[in-house]
């Protein structure tokens, strides 16, 4: 409220009423003592800021007693010298300074008027406004039947030539006013008059107050082009028209109406102030053209949206108290309203919400008062940090449904890529069953076509995308998602994340990695990366993961530490069987699990799991020759293993006790690490080096057992001669030796000869 | 090792014959890859530890599939190992799939190829109905048959179907082990059926088979007796009463008798004091005898009894018709 803005209106049309008005009417259906009698008291301006009051049905609350704010019209003790039914009726005069300086008027006659209250409004009248009395209004009943006929005396017309008040005087009908074309004020309040009639030769008319009659139309008003105040206020108006030619009106109230529908107004480019409340309106709609239009009240209506008010540029004050507006949403116009300084909105569901008056406050910064409470800076600066904040979650919340969105078609897409890429291995096992010529399972050879199949594919997808997704590489084919203490990876190509430096929070955080499409030999591939990176995940979920064998599991105990297992029976056929679980904690044993896809571990399956494969353990680690137990185990178990076998070989029995623990322990895992999981490619790519290396050996083996048995042979013949061979020998040196003599001579002739 | 076959052959024929240059060629060649580790601990040492392994039957322990099946030696060792590492699960009374199976044989052979367990489920279940469970027994003396005598029952069968279109059998030429793989169980109609194929006229080719035949085979003489009982049978009907018959069982001499089959005291003993290591067992000695019983509601009956009762088991459970028939 301003009361400057108020003050400059009232004082305008102040000037134009400036005059007592007394007068006569005389009816001639009425006898004679039936006077009426008028007074105005020139005097009186006993409601100076009351009448400020731009909104009526504050007085009428006030009127049944309900005090609503601190300015509720009650009679001071100075209005109740002057008059208080004229007060009521002038309060229900919206906003209208010049009626409180000028008019404040009370009616009295001997029998017209017999209300409850007639002595006490007579004193008032009569220590108000002694000069009065001598006022005399006739009406005379007119040659016309139905239409009196309004006359005033000629003195009385010198002293109020330009205003006329015909209040409550149970008028049915507009009376034929004659002779008072200079009549610029003209008063029917209070009447039951149902048509306005007779009055269009009242040119000059300026001010026509017809508050509280039975009129259900607007019309008879076309010849006052120079009526500026029009208060139609408490009839029974349907419909807002015929105000063609009222191009200069300033005042509008059509307040307490039945009108369900702002029209036929655009012309009014003078209109100042509309007083709409108490209607019907469902909506605001259509106020283009008011261009001067500095209030609009629309109290009191089921107003649930409102439009258009962004179209007045000079709109200062708008009162939309008591309506049925739930959302900022449908009064968003009123944002781009640079004008409006004042607002209320109180009484509608928007102001239940939490978020209301910091909503309005940043979206109409101009505002000066919201629901007649000043505006603060401080409040401002809240409304402008709560939206701030709002705009972010919002902003936040959008990004989060376009991630989600980007999310689920990433998703939509690797399933899509891994029901392929299965199909077409499952195809090629197929094949493979058929053509046994091929060897049983080309991988790689798969994994190209399947790869090459790709782009073709996410291509039309792409194409199929709407404009708000464009933006997102749907193309992906994996999805990497941290969601609280949870990564999720999505698709073969998500391996790579672990490659990322991750931050020590985030990697910390981290305790369970759900893994999605992707083929489990690949994620075995990563785990020496995972314990690295992520040294807190304690659950693995596996989906979707091809996991097969039961030797598979192997490959988790390479981890730091499981606590958790959780295997979807989509996509991983091994937890149809029965013995999974079993076989997962005889080998896990050494992380002691809690749970195994949700369920509790208890000690009774830890000792079936022992139970079923404890022997297997230790065949394996018992009955292996050593020589395959170190190329079995890995490089960081050979050292352990190695002080294993010094610490037996040493000190048997000696250590046992000191070391008892720590060799269960030890020995608990070398008796399963012999249990590993290779990989399939990884396992032919072994083979293929056997292979070679097989070949050799053959080759080596094949040449020295050759040569073996070549020797052997010859050793055997050798056998076989020696007997013979020796005996000839034998038999030789005897027969040399047989002639003494001879061989004597032939000797030293030998010996001679050597020298 | 020196008897009197020795001499009929040439050295090196001689050894190849009798896998000798088998494993001295892998003993090589686990040499050639562990090199480094084994010149730590003696050269003389290895050959020692491996052919030692290779008596003990433990060298087949999670090694390649091409070795495993590369001697006869080796198959039964792996069926041993399989038959001691498993025969609680066995023991547990649970039935199990091909698959499950399959998953046990992979984790003695990493490599180890489906389509051998397939053909030993089929020897046990319908063809129809190979997604049954089958008890522990049934499937490991089905298994024992087709892994032992593989390439034997690849041209067994080959023979079977010429003998059954009415080929002279005698004609065929001994097919080369790739080709066993085309054969496919005969088309349900004719396995239905009662009459198969004669049987004394299918001992007169397996004989002649056997005598040909450079892989292992079981005894003529066990053969023979089994076919000597029936007038005709079917190839499936033949493999059961093989898979069935305790003197193949016990000329093979990888497993024990079916009634023994869940008997190994030793490695119970061993059992039993793994059980009592079981990490959250405080009182491991305490507990550990009381274990059984408490345990007992999910294995079903103390281990003694429950033995018995598999027996009987065994003789229902996870068979199919066929196998009732073929009962001899």
């Amino acid at each position: 409220m301003i009361p400057g803005k108020y003050r400059s209106v009232s004082g305008r049309a102040a000037n134009n009423v400036n005059c007592g008005l007394h007068l006569v009417i005389q009816t001639s259906t009425l006898p004679e003592k039936n006077k009426t009698e008028f007074r105005f008291s020139r005097d009186t301006s006993p409601f100076p800021g009351r009448l400020l009051q731009h909104d009526l049905e504050r007085n009428y609350s006030s009127r049944q007693g309900i005090a609503r704010d601190g300015r509720v019209i009650s009679p001071s003790p100075r209005n109740k010298s002057s008059f208080i039914s004229s007060t009521t009726n002038v309060t229900e005069l919206y906003g209208l300074d010049m009626k409180t300086t000028t008019s404040s008027f009370s009616a009295f006659g001997d029998c017209s008027i017999q209300t409850p209250f007639k002595s006490r409004l007579r004193q008032g009248c009569h220590s108000a406004g002694p000069n009065v009395s001598g006022d005399h209004i006739n009406l005379v009943s007119s040659s016309l039947p139905s239409f009196p006929i309004l006359q005033r005396s000629s003195e009385e017309k010198s002293l109020y030539s330009d205003r006329l008040t015909l209040e409550r005087q149970k008028l049915t009908v507009c009376p034929i006013i004659d002779g008072e074309e200079h009549l610029r004020l003209l008063n029917f309040q209070h009447n039951f008059i149902t048509r306005i009639q007779n009055i269009s030769n009242l040119q000059s008319l300026i001010f026509l107050d017809l508050y509280d009659n039975q009129i259900e139309e607007i019309s008879g008003l076309s010849t006052l082009r120079s009526l500026r105040v029009l208060l139609l206020g408490k009839n029974r108006i349907k419909k807002i028209s015929n105000l063609e030619n009222l191009k200069n009106l300033d005042v509008l109230d059509l307040h307490g109406n039945q009108i369900t529908k702002i029209e036929n107004v655009n012309h009014l480019c003078d209109l100042r102030v509309l007083n709409l409340a108490r209607n019907f309106l469902s909506h605001v709609d259509n106020l283009h053209g008011l261009d001067s239009l500095t209030e609009l009240n629309l109290r009191h209506n089921q107003i649930t949206f409102v439009r258009d008010v962004d179209n007045l540029p000079c709109l200062q004050r708008l009162f939309l108290s008591f309506n049925n507006i739930s959302s900022f949403d449908s009064v968003s116009c009123l944002a781009d309203s640079t004008s409006l300084s004042d607002i209320t909105f109180d009484g509608n569901p928007l102001a239940q919400e939490s978020w209301y008056k910091h909503t309005v406050l940043q979206n109409m910064t101009q505002l000066r008062q919201l629901d007649m409470k000043r505006v603060t800076e401080e409040e401002r600066r809240v409304a402008s940090v709560v939206a701030k904040k709002e705009e972010e979650k919002k902003r936040e919340s959008q990004k989060q449904s376009l991630l989600k969105e980007k999310k689920r078609l990433t998703i939509n897409n690797v399933a899509r890529n891994w029901d392929l890429q299965q199909r077409v291995s499952n195809n090629a096992i197929n094949a493979d069953r058929k053509d046994c010529a091929s060897p049983p399972r080309d991988s790689c050879q798969l994994d190209g076509s399947t790869t090459s199949s790709l782009p073709a594919e996410t291509g039309s997808l792409d194409s199929g995308l709407t404009s708000a997704l464009q933006g997102l590489s749907v193309t992906d084919t994996h999805l990497v998602e941290i969601e609280g203490d949870t990564l999720s990876l999505y698709g073969s190509g998500a391996l790579e994340c672990l490659d990322r430096n991750w931050s020590l929070q985030t990697a910390g955080m981290v305790t369970t990695i759900s893994f999605t499409f992707i083929e489990f030999d690949e994620i075995v591939q990563v785990f020496p990366k995972l314990k690295i990176k992520f040294p807190n995940s304690l659950h693995l979920k596996f989906k979707e993961t091809n996991l097969v064998m039961l030797q598979q599991f192997n490959a988790l105990a390479q981890l730091r530490r499981v606590d958790q297992l959780t295997v979807d029976p989509q996509g991983n056929p091994v937890v149809n069987f029965t013995l999974w679980k079993y076989y997962v904690l005889f080998r896990l044993s050494h992380f002691s699990m809690q749970k195994i896809n949700g369920t509790e571990v208890t000690q009774n399956d830890m000792i079936m799991a022992e139970r079923l494969f404890g022997i297997l353990a230790h065949v394996a680690s018992s009955e292996l020759p050593q020589y395959r137990m170190i190329s079995i185990l890995g490089d960081a178990r050979r050292k352990q293993f190695r002080y294993l076998l010094e610490t037996k070989g040493k000190k048997p029995g000696i250590a046992s006790e000191e070391n008892n623990d720590s060799k269960r322990v030890m020995g608990e895992n070398t008796n399963r690490a012999t249990l590993n999981y290779t990989t399939k490619e990884w396992h032919n790519e072994k083979l293929e080096e056997i292979k070679e290396k097989k070949k050799f050996c053959q080759m080596y083996v094949e040449d020295l057992v050759k040569e073996a048995t070549d020797i052997n042979m010859k050793n055997e013949a050798l056998q076989k001669l020696w007997p013979q061979m020796f005996i000839e020998l034998v038999r030789d040196a005897v027969i040399e030796i047989r002639n003494k003599n001879t061989y004597m001579k032939v000797c030293l002739q030998q010996i001679t000869d050597q020298k | 090792m020196l008897s009197p076959e020795r001499l009929a052959l040439p050295d090196y024929e001689y050894l190849a014959q009798r896998h000798v240059l088998t494993y001295m060629e892998d003993a090589v060649c686990q040499l050639l890859e562990n090199r480094e580790d084994i010149s730590q601990y003696g050269i003389a040492r290895f050959f020692t530890e491996y052919f030692n392994s290779v008596c003990q039957g433990t060298h087949i322990l999670f090694r390649e599939f091409s070795f495993i099946q590369a001697t006869p030696h080796n198959r039964a060792s792996f069926l041993r190992a399989f038959w001691r590492c498993f025969r609680t699960v066995g023991k547990n009374g649970d039935l199990l799939t091909m698959r499950e199976y399959h998953c046990l044989l992979q984790l003695l052979c990493p490599d180890f190829p489906l389509e051998l367990t397939q053909k030993a489920a089929r020897i046990v279940l319908m063809d129809d109905a190979m997604d049954c469970l089958m008890s522990f027994s049934d499937f490991l003396f089905a298994f024992q048959i087709q892994f032992y005598y593989s390439e034997f029952l690849d041209n067994v069968a080959v023979i079977y179907q010429d003998l059954l279109s009415g080929k002279n059998p005698n004609t065929v030429i001994v097919p080369t082990s790739s080709s066993g793989q085309h054969y496919q169980r005969p088309a349900l109609g004719e396995a239905g059926m009662l009459e198969g194929v004669e049987a004394s006229l299918f001992y007169q080719c397996l004989e002649n088979l056997c005598d040909r035949h450079k892989y292992s085979c079981p005894p003529p003489a066990l053969v023979k007796e089994i076919l000597s009982n029936v007038q005709k049978l079917t190839f499936y009907g033949f493999l059961v009463a093989l898979s069935k018959h305790h003197g193949i069982n016990q000329a093979l001499g990888a497993l024990p008798d079916k009634g023994d089959l869940m008997h190994d005291p030793a490695m119970d003993e061993e059992l039993d004091r793994l059980l009592a290591q079981v990490p959250g067992l405080v009182n491991a000695t305490s507990e550990a005898s009381c274990l059984p019983s408490r345990t007992s509601s999910r294995v079903g009956s103390p281990w003694r009894p429950l033995h018995h009762s598999r027996k009987v088991d065994t003789e229902s459970d996870g068979s199919t018709e066929e196998t009732d028939e073929s009962e001899t």
